[in-house]
């Protein structure tokens, strides 16, 4: 079994009265593509967003229980928030990009953390443009603003973004769900490509898309973690028939 | 909460053709076997002809499980069920294959119904007869406590017709007059064999449907 990177041990999460995540633990592999679905409301994207502390930004969230990244609990006292985030990046459903040149886009995490040397920011920007699987697209027009980009284009350049601070965990929330087959297939390719250097987890509505690239699926469903199993294992035989029922169509 | 599928109609409309293709193979292997037994020739040549509405069902089975993975892109119970019901379909084409092949050979026996049942020829008959009607009733029901007697009972005829077809040998050593003819009975107990085995393999698809398993191959089937 591989290293487990991201842990969760009776994990509770409350929106003020409101229970939204009741009792999660789950052990997510290093390296792999683990996928979580799930009918709308049902937690999956709340609980991707913890694993950053994205949910930190939202008032009156509480939570218990614990998350640990490397063995280290990321809701301790001492943690960098900044720190957490460059190590765990996060790619969104919408495309994002700054209304600034596709370089910049790019540059803008390593120069916050301190990079200077402008062939060493070359470098880095190839080099994630190239994990993007969008450099030769762009590389003869790297001053261009990256608002002209399609909205393929954007998705692939945001995901540059976030490799180029150089994370080890990349989160991934519904980030094909706006795009066209083809910018999708692009996209899904680039996240198995992605999965031999960082850890991912992604959230996605397409049932499909979770079953072509994910190598664990999670089943959530009102707030509980359903079921965690392979991928193989959930689209073929899930051992319980909620997963079976949300999976075939029979309800969600 | 349950949602209505489209998907639905379409599974039910290829699981009433998986039911009506075992039926009509089921009705051919009797017609068939019935034939044997009364030496109606008539019959023999109606199993004949009834292939052809069985080889136009197995195709149609085929496209519409084609056009269910083409466009509901099946997972979990019902990916099972359809990648079942295309094999399950196979079978049946086969056994029903097998049916005009023993209905073919039933001519040539015509002066030699004696030798038939004295073979034992007859017992096998009624047995597969009596084994298929479960495999209908499984398929029908997906009961698994089908299964069990299926395998029980596909043994059985088996062994009965090993032994007949030793029997054959002994006598086509004896007596050299009967070869051509014990040529066609041998046939036959070997198809009978066949459908036996043919019953097997639907039972396990029928257990890959319900629990996942794949149970095929697995020696000691109790």
């Amino acid at each position: 079994m591989a290293h487990e990177k991201i842990q969760t041990e009776n994990m509770f999460l409350h929106y003020g009265s409101k229970l939204a995540l009741n009792d999660i633990s789950i052990q997510i592999p290093e390296k792999k593509v683990t996928a979580f679905i799930g009918p709308s409301g049902c937690g999956k994207s709340t609980f991707l967003r913890s694993l950053n502390r994205m949910n930190d930004l939202i008032d009156g969230v509480k939570i218990e229980g614990k998350i640990l990244i490397d063995g280290i609990n990321i809701y301790d006292n001492n943690i960098d928030v900044v720190t957490l985030r460059k190590k765990v990046g996060m790619v969104f459903q919408k495309s994002n990009p700054f209304a600034k040149s596709i370089y910049e886009n790019v540059a803008y995490g390593p120069r916050i953390n301190g990079v200077k040397d402008k062939k060493q920011l070359d470098e880095i920007i190839e080099t994630a443009l190239q994990n993007a699987a969008i450099w030769t697209e762009v590389k003869d027009r790297l001053g261009d603003s990256a608002m002209g980009l399609s909205g393929g284009q954007q998705q692939r350049l945001c995901i540059a973004r976030t490799l180029a601070v150089n994370p080890e965990i990349v989160l991934m929330d519904e980030p094909a769900s706006a795009l066209d087959p083809l910018s999708t297939s692009k996209i899904e390719e680039l996240i198995v490509q992605l999965k031999e250097k960082y850890t991912i987890v992604i959230v996605t509505h397409n049932m499909q898309q979770a079953a072509r690239i994910s190598d664990l699926t999670a089943f959530f469903y009102l707030g509980e973690l359903i079921e965690f199993d392979k991928t193989k294992k959930i689209f073929t035989n899930p051992e319980k028939k909620q997963t079976e029922d949300y999976i075939t169509g029979r309800f969600g | 909460m349950e949602t209505y599928r489209i998907f639905d109609s379409e599974l039910e409309k290829l699981s009433q053709k998986v039911i009506q293709m075992c039926s009509q193979v089921n009705q051919q292997i009797n017609d068939s076997l019935t034939a044997l037994k009364d030496n109606d020739l008539k019959l023999a040549k109606k199993v004949v002809e009834n292939d052809k509405e069985i080889n136009t069902l197995d195709v149609k089975i085929d496209r519409l499980c084609q056009k269910i993975f083409a466009l509901q892109q099946p997972v979990a119970r019902d990916l099972r069920y359809i990648l079942s019901a295309l094999k399950i379909n196979n079978d049946l084409e086969r056994v029903g294959d097998h049916a005009v092949n023993i209905a073919k050979r039933i001519a040539p026996l015509e002066d030699y119904r004696q030798l038939v049942t004295d073979l034992g020829v007859d017992q096998v008959s009624a047995e597969i007869s009596s084994l298929f009607s479960d495999v209908l009733d499984l398929v029908k029901t997906h009961d698994l406590e089908y299964c069990q007697k299926i395998y029980h009972h596909s043994a059985t005829v088996k062994e009965g017709c090993r032994a007949i077809a030793e029997r054959i040998l002994n006598e086509m050593m004896e007596k050299s007059e009967v070869v051509i003819v014990a040529s066609n009975i041998l046939i036959i107990v070997n198809l009978i064999e066949r459908i036996a085995s043919y019953s097997n393999n639907i039972a396990e698809s029928i257990t890959f449907v319900v629990d996942g398993e794949i149970v095929k191959h697995r020696k000691n089937i109790q």
